[in-house]
């Protein structure tokens, strides 16, 4: 599994150990560290800014809380990712503005080659405002799939679908987001 | 675009974190985790609580310390002009005494010894005036009795000295 963002910090277990022994500034150290990675990681799966500070701000105070059952055989970086991740989530299920898929009815076709766009002439402001536009499921899973390098099985552990339905999923969201990059709305 | 859009994200990883969460959010991610020990001393609330005590108890500690001396002053001034009024009229009694029996100039070292207590006693009056305490009444207080001893070993010097002309007379007699 490839990881960017999150990851890009080395582990800093001498941070984590002052921050076992309830030092206040090391809290704060980590905080600094990674409040910003995800901080995003959040905003990207509620994709509104006054829940996504709810999330920064629970998922930091569950990971500092259980600090003491973070196991050094475990990336530090993957434990806070799915942290955030999890909180996301929920936050979104409990919106319940938009139900996630079930089953495989949601099953769409491969993409036929015809719709590969020549090179890629989009800004990253255009490809965000996009991805900001795609409905929860959809926008959850493409978040998922290319932002955060999770891989289809683990997306279907994490929202509790099946790996063929985040695939499909996935499929859908990149046709909506090319509709809606083309679409020139943006 | 399957790998368009994967490579031009993966290209621009960094740009796609652009939010920026408000600095609230870690106030109250440090509220909520109670127990911290806090190593970032100017920050710390309970140190400045320590400090506004302590600053609390030093004042109230100086005001007492102050009233204290003010009294022991005031109580030392009260004693000591008591102190003065009898060692003074002793002093003076004393004095008229050897002056009664001295012919003035005969006794040059002792009226030196004397005038000079009399300088000290002059500065550590000023003193007790200016800043009453418990060591300057104690100082007056010896110098006063300096003085009277001082004084006393005249007067017995001056009726020893007239003892032996008294025994002469009466021989003669």
């Amino acid at each position: 599994m490839e990881y960017k963002g999150l990851e890009a910090v080395p582990i800093h277990d001498e941070l984590i150990k002052r921050c076992l022994q309830g030092d206040r500034q090391a809290h704060y150290e980590l905080y600094q560290l990674y409040h910003r990675s995800m901080y995003n990681v959040g905003y990207r799966i509620v994709n509104n800014e006054e829940e996504a500070q709810d999330v920064l701000q629970e998922a930091f105070i569950s990971a500092f809380r259980n600090l003491d059952h973070y196991r050094v055989d475990s990336t530090c970086g993957v434990w806070r990712k799915k942290i955030v991740v999890n909180k996301a989530i929920n936050k979104v299920k409990k919106r319940r503005m938009e139900r996630l898929p079930e089953d495989d009815r949601w099953d769409v076709r491969e993409e036929a080659s015809a719709d590969v766009l020549e090179g890629f002439p989009f800004t990253v402001e255009k490809v965000k405002n996009a991805i900001k536009r795609l409905p929860d499921g959809y926008r959850m899973v493409l978040s998922l799939y290319l932002l955060e390098g999770y891989d289809h099985g683990e997306i279907a552990g994490i929202l509790g679908i099946t790996e063929s339905t985040s695939k499909s999923q996935f499929n859908r969201s990149k046709k909506k987001l090319k509709e809606l990059l083309e679409g020139g709305m943006l | 675009m399957k790998d368009e859009l994967k490579n031009f994200i993966d290209n621009n990883r960094s740009a796609f974190d652009d939010h920026r969460p408000p600095e609230k959010i870690w106030s109250a991610i440090e509220s909520a985790l109670p127990g911290m020990r806090k190593r970032s001393l100017w920050n710390s609330v309970s140190l400045w609580r320590a400090a506004a005590i302590l600053f609390l108890g030093l004042s109230v500690y100086f005001f007492m310390t102050k009233t204290l001396q003010r009294n022991e002053g005031a109580l030392s001034q009260v004693e000591f002009t008591d102190l003065e009024l009898f060692y003074s009229s002793q002093i003076a009694e004393k004095v008229a005494l050897i002056n009664d029996i001295d012919a003035p100039g005969e006794s040059d070292l002792f009226t030196q010894d004397f005038q000079r207590l009399d300088a000290m006693y002059q500065v550590l009056r000023e003193e007790m005036k200016n800043r009453p305490s418990e060591k300057v009444k104690d100082a007056l207080v010896l110098n006063l009795l300096v003085r009277i001893d001082l004084l006393n070993q005249q007067i017995k010097k001056l009726e020893d000295s007239r003892r032996p002309a008294r025994k002469a007379k009466a021989s003669l007699v």
